[in-house]
């Protein structure tokens, strides 16, 4: 894009301007985070990949910064710097430019973003109602009336893995493979024995430590085989997952009947009230669910216009709770939000904070507004 | 129709391979100008030469600045994924082996695989609260190869030389490196992960999309492959 004409531009200003004065007369402070960001807290907090679709640069003295790839981080890093207390309540909104590389078309994106973050909200439901009513109010306000609201509840798939009796590992493995399904599968597979364990070279040392003490099997053998202690990894580290490994090959396997209710679960989707039946059958709590459905409806939401997916949210790793987002009918993505419980503490706030937020595309509300 | 411009590596122990198998085919390269010089012209095979450092070899043949090139497949993958349609490899050399590895410390009793290693990201952030680090010059070849693995909770460190010692210097905690016979790993007490060869390399003569389809390259892989 080789920038904007006078109408693009105040047209695009106005979107936001509008978007903004919602979010502020519903009670969120406006602030502007700056656009220059330290990369270390991206690249730590979301590792290598983000490089790969991120400006990462390195300053005159040689410190590594960014151009901020999207707001809510610098939001959160804003709230970590003027809040008394991390997890005091706060509501911020916001309004200005995230830059993205593409790497697949080569090419770099600014992405005009209007969003809001909700730290330490009381109420985690009516929070959630709250963000999401004042998406689908924005959204509307500029005239667009036709676009589908999709939702997920990654919270759901984690007390289905609660509900689960497994070793620790297992569960701690099958959480941070769903985002990606085939890997996913493969070790559902492992774990009910369905598929023979592949030998490795590190085989023989389990079977060599059997039920014998993890820690000092290793002071042994680094002694032995005169192994330095390199890589940033203690002995009780390496020594505890090698004695997971061992207790893992005793363990009793992942039974057919749970790994059906995995299936089962990530399979439903339709209206969000058939999809708590079907989820309330396979014994989870959607208490919590509904009343979220519940306040929407109140906020003038019916639940029918929302479209809900068991695997919806599998590919924005950062969300744990809630996921939405609204999309046109020709599947322009609108706006998008959800839950994320553990970023700011991820980023240095010393306290768990709980956090909601959303964020709109200004750009293609302003286009999807004039169609 | 111009003559083709074949990048040969300047100096090293490539150069002189490639140089001998030329020979062998019975192509002479006349160099221009010193005995230094940095251009030369094959005669028989009505194609220019020019010297370059063999990283700038796949950079020069991703830009279209040559139409031809020998070097390592590791810097020429580096520079561009198999699948990227500006390059193709027309042949492989048969020498300069190398083997492009992920490797971790060896006290790592607890690893074996690539899967091992994403557990071990992941406890690894929990802990110490940063990412892993993988020191390695091959950016690129690093991050497709971990993203096909699965493993995403790491982070790249820079290496221009001596990667082998980062993780007993503290700066990285996994290397990945180039390795021919896994002795300079061994005396750094690292082992190389049982799914972790990222790319089995050698030299190779590529060509940008052009220059494939040109008559001149067609006679010139003749010639080599009765050489090799």
């Amino acid at each position: 894009m080789a920038g904007r004409t006078p109408e693009e531009r105040e047209a695009l200003s106005q979107t936001g301007t509008q978007v903004l004065a919602h979010f502020t007369n519903a009670g969120f402070q406006h602030i502007s985070p700056d656009i220059l960001q330290p990369a270390d807290i991206f690249l730590d907090r979301s590792g290598e990949e983000i490089r790969a679709r991120s400006f990462v640069f390195t300053d005159p003295s040689g410190v590594e910064l960014c151009l901020r790839p999207d707001l809510t981080v610098p939001a959160c890093r804003y709230h970590l710097t003027h809040a008394a207390k991390a997890d005091q309540e706060s509501r911020y909104c916001y309004c200005g430019p995230a830059f993205r590389f593409d790497p697949e078309t080569a090419t770099a994106d600014e992405i005009d973003q209007a969003g809001l973050e909700w730290f330490a909200a009381p109420d985690r439901e009516a929070s959630e109602a709250q963000v999401l009513a004042l998406a689908v109010q924005a959204i509307e306000a500029a005239g667009v009336k036709d676009f589908t609201i999709r939702i997920g509840d990654l919270g759901l798939f984690s007390s289905l893995l609660d509900s689960i009796a497994m070793p620790a590992r297992w569960q701690r493995r099958l959480a941070h493979q769903f985002w990606r399904p085939k890997a996913f599968h493969e070790l559902l597979l492992q774990l009910t024995g369905s598929k023979t364990r592949t030998l490795t070279t590190i085989s023989p040392r389990i079977d060599a430590l059997g039920d014998g003490d993890a820690e000092s099997f290793v002071e042994e053998t680094l002694a032995r085989e005169t192994l330095p202690l390199v890589g940033g990894r203690s002995i009780a580290e390496i020594a505890g997952r090698l004695s997971e490994k061992a207790k893992d090959r005793k363990a009793t396997p992942l039974s057919a009947e749970d790994a059906k209710r995995m299936d089962a679960y990530l399979a439903i989707s339709g209206t969000p009230e058939t999809c708590a039946e079907q989820i309330a059958t396979l014994g989870l709590d959607v208490s919590a669910f509904n009343r979220r459905l519940d306040l929407l409806q109140q906020r003038g939401i019916a639940p029918s216009r929302l479209h809900f997916s068991a695997v919806f949210g599998r590919s924005l790793e950062y969300y744990t709770g809630l996921v939405f987002q609204i999309e046109t009918a020709d599947g322009t993505q609108l706006a998008g939000g959800g839950r994320y419980d553990k970023l700011l503490q991820d980023i240095g706030s010393p306290v768990p904070v709980p956090a909601v937020g959303l964020a709109i595309h200004t750009e293609k509300l302003t286009m999807a507004s004039k169609s | 129709m111009s003559p083709l411009t074949l990048a040969l590596p300047s100096k090293g122990r490539l150069m002189e391979q490639a140089e001998a198998l030329f020979a062998r085919a019975g192509l002479n390269i006349r160099r221009i100008g010193s005995e230094r010089g940095y251009r030369g012209i094959m005669e028989e095979a009505g194609i220019e030469v020019a010297f370059l450092s063999a990283s700038e070899i796949a950079q020069s043949l991703k830009d279209g600045a040559v139409d031809l090139g020998v070097t390592g497949e590791d810097l020429l993958r580096e520079a561009m994924p198999p699948e990227d349609p500006r390059t193709q490899v027309l042949l492989r050399m048969g020498f300069g082996p190398a083997d492009v590895v992920v490797a971790v410390p060896e006290c790592w009793l607890d690893v074996a695989t690539m899967a091992d290693l994403d557990e071990v990201a992941v406890a690894y952030h929990q802990r110490h609260a940063r990412r892993l680090r993988v020191a390695t010059k091959y950016i690129g070849l690093t991050r497709r190869f971990f993203a096909a693995k699965g493993v995403t909770g790491y982070r790249i460190v820079e290496s221009l030389g001596a990667t082998e010692g980062a993780p007993a210097t503290g700066t990285a905690e996994v290397i990945v490196d180039i390795t021919t016979t896994g002795s300079t790993l061994k005396a750094n007490h690292l082992k190389i992960l049982d799914d972790g060869v990222i790319l089995k390399s050698q030299a190779v003569l590529a060509a940008t999309k052009m220059a494939a389809a040109h008559p001149s390259t067609a006679a010139l892989i003749a010639k080599l492959s009765a050489a090799l």
